[in-house]
C-alpha cells in the first residue's frame, strides 16, 4: 500500500472540499478500501476519513422516512430495533453481510460503493475491461460466481447486501458534493457496465453519501431479505432477493422484488411484481412471482445453478414478507 | 514522511512513529513488538489478526494505526495476568483447542469481547461471534466448548467440560 496524506475534517462540508483534489479517497471502515489499496488497485495520494463527521452516524425517523447515516456501520443497522420493525429486509441484508468482525467496521456508504469482487477484477494482472482492458475475462474463464443477466459487456454481479434491500423500501441516497447536495432515487444510483465501464454508481468525482433515508413499512405488510451462500458462516452472496409487500385483505399489493448478486447491479423485477400483486401471497403465487423473475437468465459455462437457486430464493423472499405481513 | 502516534495498548500508553499507510497490525507488531496478534490473509478474511478496539473485536489488517490515536487496544499480550493466565486462556490449553494456534491470538481476543458482555453465550452465539475466525486445523468443536466453559467458570458455573456437548445437545446433562 502506497503511502498518503491523512487527512480528518471535522465537517462533512470540509470532508467534500479535502477529496476535491484529484486522487483522493474517501475512507469509512476500510473494508474495502484497504484491500484494494494493498492491491494495487487503488493509489489515492490522500485518504480522507469520515469517522465523526457530523450527522453522518445518525439513524432516526424523520420527514423523509428511516434516515440511515453512510457512516452507521452494518453491526449497528443490524441490532437496531426500529430497524428491525421498520425495514427488515434491511435489518435482514446487514446481518447477511460478511462477518461480525467486518460488520463492526463496514458502513452503509461503503456498502453501496464496495467495488466487484469478481476474481479477474480483484487480480493485479489481469487488465480486465472494468480496468482499462478490452476483455472480459469471466465470459471464456472461470465464472461459477459471475452474472446471469445483463452479461454480455461485464460479468461482475454488484457485492452490495443493502442495495437490493434498499431498493425494497425505496430508498433515497443523499450526497454531497462540489456542487452541493443530490437525493438519488436507488432506482437510479446503478450504473451498468453498458453506460460507464469504470463505476457501478453514480457518484460524481468528489462526491460523498452522507445518509440513505427508507420508506418504512406501515398497515399490514412485511419485507425480507434472504441470501443463499457457499458457506453459511459468511461468504458472499450466490444469489440475493429483498422483497416487500403490503396486504390489502389477504391479497399482496405495493410487492417490490429486487434481486442481488446475478447482475452488474442490483434489478428490480417488475414482471415477478405485477405477477403478486392482487394475489394471495401463498406458496403457489411465490414460485409464479419467482418464475417471473428468473426471466431472461443467461447463464454462463459454470453458473446455471444460480437460476435455479435464485428462483427458490425469490419464492422464499416474498414468503418471509407475507409471513411478517400477516403477522403485523 | 512518518507521524508520531499516541496508542493506548493493553492500558499502557505507548508513542510510536509510523506513515500513515501502515496498519494497527503493521504498527503492533513492528513498532511495538507485540507479535502476539498474526498476520493472515491482510484482506479481512480469515481473522487471525483480531484485537479489541475500544472493547470492540476490529480486524487490524484493516484498521489503519493513524484511526487509533487515543483509542483503546486490547491485543493477546493483555490477557493474562502476569502468571495467571485469562480464563479463555486457560480453557484452550485444558481442552487443546489450539493445535498449531496460528488462529488461536484473534479467537480469544474475539471471545473475550463476546464473554464480556454475555458469559453465559450459547453454542450458537459462540459460533456466530467466531464466524469470521478461521481454523483450519481444529474443526471448531473445542474452541466453542472451550469459549462456553471459560464463560460458565467465570460466573461460577463448574459444568465438567465433558458435560457442554451435552448440555449444548439437550439443553442439560447430569450433571445439571
Amino acid at each position: 500500500m502506497k503511502n498518503f496524506d491523512w487527512i480528518t475534517p471535522a465537517t462533512p462540508e470540509a470532508a467534500v472540499q479535502a477529496a476535491a483534489q484529484a486522487g483522493r479517497a474517501f475512507l469509512g471502515g476500510g473494508t474495502d478500501l484497504l484491500p484494494l489499496m494493498k492491491s494495487g488497485l487503488r493509489e489515492p495520494t490522500g485518504v480522507v476519513q469520515l469517522k465523526g463527521l457530523t450527522g453522518m452516524e445518525r439513524l432516526e425517523l424523520t420527514a423523509d422516512g428511516i434516515t440511515i447515516g453512510a457512516s452507521i456501520t452494518l453491526a449497528a443497522l443490524c441490532t437496531d430495533t426500529l430497524v428491525q420493525r421498520s425495514l427488515p429486509a434491511v435489518f435482514d441484508a446487514a446481518r447477511h453481510a460478511a462477518t461480525p468482525l467486518v460488520r463492526n467496521r463496514a458502513t452503509v456508504g461503503g456498502n453501496l460503493c464496495q467495488r466487484p469482487r469478481c476474481w479477474y477484477f480483484r487480480h493485479p494482472d489481469y487488465a480486465c475491461s472494468k480496468k482499462g482492458g478490452d476483455t472480459c475475462y469471466a465470459i471464456e474463464g472461470e465464472n461459477k460466481f459471475h452474472a446471469i443477466f445483463d452479461n454480455t459487456t461485464c460479468n461482475i454481479v454488484h457485492p452490495s447486501n443493502l442495495g437490493p434491500a434498499f431498493w425494497a423500501h425505496d430508498a433515497v441516497v443523499v450526497v454531497l458534493g462540489p456542487k452541493g447536495e443530490r437525493r438519488i432515487p436507488v432506482a437510479e444510483f446503478w450504473v451498468r457496465p453498458e453506460e460507464d465501464m469504470r463505476t457501478e454508481v453514480a457518484l460524481e468525482p468528489g462526491e460523498l453519501i452522507t445518509s440513505v433515508s427508507c420508506k418504512p413499512l406501515s398497515g399490514r405488510s412485511g419485507s425480507a431479505f434472504e441470501e443463499v451462500n457457499e458457506k453459511q458462516s459468511y461468504d458472499w452472496g450466490l444469489v440475493a432477493c429483498a422483497a416487500r409487500l403490503t396486504l390489502d385483505g389477504d391479497k399482496a399489493s405495493d410487492v417490490r422484488i429486487v434481486i442481488g448478486a446475478v447482475a452488474p447491479v442490483p434489478l428490480r423485477r417488475e414482471a415477478a411484481e405485477a405477477v403478486l400483486n392482487g394475489k394471495v401471497p401463498n406458496e403457489a403465487a411465490a414460485w409464479a412471482a419467482a418464475d417471473a423473475a428468473i426471466a431472461g437468465a443467461t447463464p454462463l459455462r459454470d453458473n446455471a445453478y444460480k437460476v435455479t437457486m435464485l428462483r427458490a430464493c425469490v419464492k422464499n423472499a416474498i414468503l418471509t414478507a407475507a409471513a411478517r405481513a400477516r403477522k403485523s | 514522511m512518518e507521524t508520531a502516534l499516541k496508542l493506548n495498548v493493553n492500558g499502557e500508553v505507548r508513542q510510536v512513529l509510523a506513515p500513515a499507510n501502515h496498519s494497527l497490525l503493521e504498527v503492533l507488531r513492528e513498532r511495538c513488538g507485540l507479535t502476539g496478534t498474526k498476520h493472515g490473509c491482510e484482506l479481512g478474511e480469515c481473522g487471525a489478526c483480531t484485537v479489541l478496539l475500544d472493547g470492540e473485536p476490529v480486524l487490524a489488517c484493516l484498521v489503519l494505526a493513524v484511526e487509533c490515536e487515543d483509542r483503546r487496544v486490547e491485543t493477546v499480550e493483555g490477557l493474562s495476568n502476569g502468571a495467571a493466565l485469562h480464563p479463555l486462556q486457560q480453557a484452550f490449553a485444558d481442552l487443546g483447542a489450539a493445535q498449531c494456534g496460528y488462529c488461536t491470538p484473534g479467537m480469544l481476543m474475539t471471545a473475550k469481547a463476546l464473554l464480556d458482555s454475555n458469559p453465559l453465550a450459547s453454542e450458537m452465539e459462540v459460533r456466530e461471534a467466531l464466524a469470521g475466525n478461521l481454523c483450519r486445523c481444529t474443526g471448531y468443536w473445542k474452541i466453542v466448548e472451550a469459549v462456553q466453559w471459560a464463560g460458565r467458570m467465570s460466573t461460577g458455573d463448574m459444568v465438567p467440560p465433558q458435560c457442554l456437548r451435552e448440555r449444548n445437545a439437550a439443553g442439560g446433562c447430569s450433571h445439571g
